[in-house]
């Protein structure tokens, strides 16, 4: 690696959370300190930076991704999604989600807590709802407070309306 | 001291023992959380340590040269530039000083040790450097120790020239009622246990921001400390107290790790006076791995005697902690004699003779982690009489039962000193064993058509030492705590206390408490936690202390902040004070229909209309409490005993295991929990902390740990892709049960909960795998339960049969 060599900028345009984001960035920002530092939504966490905690998990164009393994380069052109954009906005209420996990005690010191969502948040509840998926869509997420016990009760709370026909959209 | 709860209790819709929902809870789910990595600050430098890649070596020199020529790069120091930073204190005289500099002088003694700081405008650019100065450091390697037995081999390397040994301590008592057991026993066996090397690991990881302003150094720390963290920098830094602020915003766990002060916490507000400029650190997950403390490093050597019937006669142990380098304020050393002291769990048992002794190697520092020596000392009981069942043909859960504690023998004086004043021992146990007979038919019924399928049960029961003295472990803390109440002039509620919010719920709590003792609701408390200059002096959150030194804290500082309070009503009230009682935010004369005053009118009168004060009353409406356990003791009296826990809560942990014979596949299939905290503050949040010590637990069973190149004492591990962190699919499903045996004297019964859901799981693993497996004989002696562990205990059993005695 020569590192020593001048560091290109690339420019990127981006959808952050419904707003049009514009910056010149260097080549080798991650996905996940644009997101926290320059764009300054400090929301999305990182626990490990190398892909396996999932506590950076964001959404890109409907996929959940760990913005810790991206960069910012690569968002160019796409529409971003982080854990600021669940609450209703200006409300003091709670997406239906993020009021389940309050209800259930699913959080205590909270670090992990945006990736859960934003994994949840990018699946098709009605695919997802039968407990043994929400373990396994959940089993790329660490949480090292709950012992994951309230985080499958919350899910399986909030999602308790998807029958799995798609009966319900208010998830 | 009798329980009076009621008396303290001034609202009618009591808070206490309810779910009252976290007020924690809003910030980190909507993403407006403020962790120690949100901080920025105008000008704000990034800081990267440059750490050893050498497990023993003399650092021959650091060529900075290249580093320094970056654009962007600020400055890089080395320990040389920190010659006016005062060591780390050696305050524990009993043990080894290591004279720890905050960033290491010219010899390093593991993988990870910091030597040098860069300063850059940002963090990669930071991270470049630190790359160029690791590269321009040249080392001498020194021959490593990577275990005990190399540590302590004739002719080892040392670590530290001026000690004799790589022995720290060697503390042995002698018990001549011990040898008197082993002569009339019928048999004795002896064995090794073996924890193996884990960590905390809390899903943030430590970060330091510094900032400099007006002669006042402003320190945001991850820390679970923030008072003893001010403390050490004012003391390394040579600054006024006053002039440090200490400040934890929102951490993400801690689990004993962050109870530490490390270099950083020099470092970096070192860096920040010097430059004059805020300076961050945060430590990614790789230098986690090895720059935060390691824990549970610990290996018991045990002889025990027993009769035919299964009478356990006595026991010799010899605990030997792994404690890494021991380059770490506060030392690493106390959860080893935790382990000791706490060997016997819930049981009648007082012939152990335990022998402590600390070791240093050529690894991470040794610190505390949950359960902080707890696991370790339920392991080997467990296990001892899981193996005297065996021999002697005794039922397990019969044996138990007759060494467990009965009611009647409370107060109970542990081998050791430990207190246990109260606690449901023997009744967890039936309960929990009635929780465990469907769950044990569920399963069996489960496999009864696959054979390569055997279930297993295994059993642990456990004290949790809470709110312990902070002497032993510090040499120099002692283990009390603080808390300020103020009612404002509206009549809303300030409550301040030292202790620290690190995930638990303690704001929660707090706002409970004081709520009930006020008489208001607790959305009317403001709740401050974790900031020295907002705070009164507190040791902060760790050892199962939360509860308990909040109860007491606010209790004392609620007390008398009413009595002042009532004082101020009845004069408006034109009232004997004697006859006006506080009920739901109003003070009214008892019995009489006239209006009352509200918190309101009091606090108004107190800090602005002195005119409806009574003659002569200081105005004000503030009060403090520092409660310091009535039991507590901070140093070994004339027997060598203590009881170093204000308290102590107990639990029974059992779990049914499943177990696949030809691949080694362990999986929990119930997991049970009975538990005693004494009084319980919220049940939602004490529930938590069960499900979330146990899942710890059950990492360090089945999954965690850390291992090491023997040759080189190198880490053999760098990620979460070789340190298995287990997720949702194998954190099994847990039934829970309570009882509440409240703390005969501490305020409102309360005594704690934060680590004993840890204890259970590698006894319970180790015993129900074995108990699956016994047609081989196996035996379970260590953890983690591993596939690979399992087929070699099988292969070994079927060659060699099980263990036999005398």
């Amino acid at each position: 690696m020569t590192i020593s060599e001048p560091i290109s900028e690339v420019d990127v345009e981006v959808t952050v959370n419904g707003q049009p984001q514009r910056h010149r960035v260097p080549a080798r920002l991650l996905l996940s300190d644009y997101i926290r530092d320059t764009v300054g939504l400090t929301g999305t966490h990182l626990g490990c930076e190398h892909g396996y905690c999932g506590a950076c998990t964001v959404i890109v164009d409907g996929d959940a991704v760990r913005s810790c393994l991206m960069l910012a380069a690569q968002v160019d052109g796409a529409e971003v999604r982080t854990v600021e954009d669940l609450a209703p906005a200006g409300a003091d209420s709670l997406s239906p989600m993020q009021q389940a996990f309050h209800d259930n005690h699913a959080l205590q010191c909270g670090f992990c807590t945006a990736g859960f969502l934003m994994t949840l948040e990018s699946v098709d509840p009605t695919e997802w709802n039968e407990p043994e998926r929400v373990v396994e869509l959940l089993s790329g997420n660490l949480c090292r407070c709950t012992g994951y016990q309230n985080i499958v009760t919350a899910v399986t709370e909030a999602w308790s309306a998807y029958d799995g026909s798609g009966g319900s959209d208010d998830g | 001291m009798s329980l009076d709860i009621d008396s303290h209790i001034r609202h009618s819709t009591r808070h206490i023992g309810r779910s009252v929902p976290r007020r924690e809870d809003r910030g980190p789910l909507t993403g407006r959380g403020r962790y120690v990595a949100d901080i920025k600050i105008a000008g704000m430098l990034e800081v990267v340590l440059v750490r050893s890649i050498e497990a023993h070596a003399r650092i021959v020199s650091i060529d900075t040269s290249e580093a320094l020529a970056m654009d962007g790069v600020q400055a890089v120091f080395t320990a040389a530039d920190l010659a006016d930073v005062k060591t780390f204190p050696d305050y524990i005289p009993y043990i080894g000083p290591v004279k720890q500099r905050p960033l290491v002088e010219d010899r390093v003694r593991y993988v990870g040790a910091p030597y040098a700081a860069v300063v850059a405008v940002d963090r990669y650019i930071a991270e470049d450097a630190a790359a160029l100065v690791a590269a321009g450091t040249t080392y001498e390697p020194l021959p490593t120790v990577a275990d005990l037995d190399q540590a302590l081999a004739p002719g080892a390397p040392k670590l530290y020239d001026h000690w004799e040994s790589n022995c720290s301590f060697d503390v042995a008592p002698h018990k001549p009622e011990v040898d008197h057991a082993f002569k009339q026993a019928d048999h004795t066996f002896t064995e090794t246990y073996v924890s193996q090397r884990q960590t905390g690991l809390p899903m943030e990881t430590r970060g330091v921001v510094a900032d400099i302003t007006d002669g006042t150094l402003t320190v945001w720390s991850s820390t679970q400390s923030p008072h003893m963290v001010r403390s050490t920098i004012a003391l390394m830094l040579d600054m006024p107290e006053p002039q440090v602020r200490v400040i934890h915003p929102t951490i993400g766990g801690g689990f004993g790790t962050k109870t530490h002060i490390y270099p950083e916490d020099i470092v970096v507000p070192w860096i920040a006076r010097r430059l004059g400029r805020p300076a961050r650190w945060i430590e990614d997950r790789m230098e986690n791995l090895v720059a935060s403390v390691h824990a549970r490093d610990q290996r018991h050597t045990v002889e025990v005697a027993y009769d035919d019937d299964g009478t356990i006669r006595g026991v010799r142990c010899a605990s030997m902690l792994d404690m890494g380098s021991g380059e770490i304020f506060m030392p690493g050393t106390a959860p080893v004699f935790v382990t000791n002291a706490c060997i016997t769990g819930g049981y009648d048992f007082e012939n152990m003779e335990a022998r402590t002794i600390g070791v240093v190697t050529n690894k991470t520092p040794a610190g505390a982690y949950r359960g902080f020596g707890i696991p370790e000392g339920a392991f080997v009981m467990e296990r001892i009489i899981d193996r005297v069942a065996r021999l002697t043909g005794t039922d397990r859960v019969d044996l138990r039962r007759r060494m467990l504690l009965r009611p009647e023998q409370k107060p109970y004086v542990m081998h050791g000193g430990g207190r246990l004043d109260s606690g449901s021992h023997s009744e967890s146990f039936e309960r929990a064993l009635e929780m465990t007979a469907p769950a044990l038919e569920r399963a069996r019924s489960r496999y009864a058509d696959d054979p390569d399928v055997r279930v297993g049960v295994g059993y642990c029961n456990y004290v949790e030492p809470t709110s312990p003295s902070y002497h032993l472990t510090t040499g120099h803390w002692g283990g009390g705590d603080a808390a300020t109440v103020r009612v404002d002039p509206d009549g809303s509620v300030r409550v301040a206390a030292g202790l620290s919010e690190i995930g638990q719920g303690n704001t929660t709590a707090a706002a409970q408490l004081a709520a009930d003792m006020l008489g208001v609701s607790p959305d009317d408390v403001t709740v401050v936690l974790g900031d020295t200059e907002r705070a009164p002096y507190g040791l902060g959150s760790w050892g199962s202390r939360g509860a308990m030194m909040l109860t007491g804290s606010v209790l004392l500082a609620s007390e008398r902040l009413v009595d002042k309070a009532r004082a101020i009503a009845a004069h408006m009230l034109e009232a004997a004070e004697a006859d006006v009682v506080l009920t739901d935010g109003a003070f009214h004369v008892a019995g009489s229909d006239q209006p009352s005053v509200s918190w309101a009118e009091v606090g108004t009168a107190a800090w602005i209309r002195y005119v409806d004060l009574p003659d002569g009353m200081e105005p004000g409406l503030e009060t403090s409490g520092y409660y310091h356990p009535e039991n507590l003791q901070h140093q070994l009296d004339d027997t060598g005993k203590i009881n170093a826990a204000a308290s102590w809560s107990n639990g029974t942990h059992i779990g049914v295991v499943s177990v696949r014979v030809s691949t080694g596949e362990v999986r929990i299939e119930d997991y049970l929990v009975v538990h005693d905290c004494g009084t319980v503050i919220n049940p939602a949040l004490v529930e938590g902390q069960v499900h979330g010590g146990v899942a710890q637990g059950i990492a360090g069973a089945m999954y965690e740990h850390f291992q090491y190149d023997p040759d080189t004492a190198n880490p053999r591990f760098a990620s979460f892709m070789d340190y298995l962190v287990p997720t949702c699919a194998e954190v099994p499903p847990m039934e829970l049960d309570h009882f509440e045996s409240p703390a005969p004297e501490q305020p409102l019964g309360v005594k704690g909960c934060g680590e004993g859901g840890t204890v259970g799981p590698p006894a319970v693993v180790a015993g129900a795998v074995s108990d699956a497996l016994s047609q081989w004989g196996v035996d379970l002696t260590e953890c983690p339960v591993t596939p690979v562990a399992v087929r070699a205990a099988i292969r070994a059993a079927g060659t060699a049969g099980a263990g036999a005695g005398s």
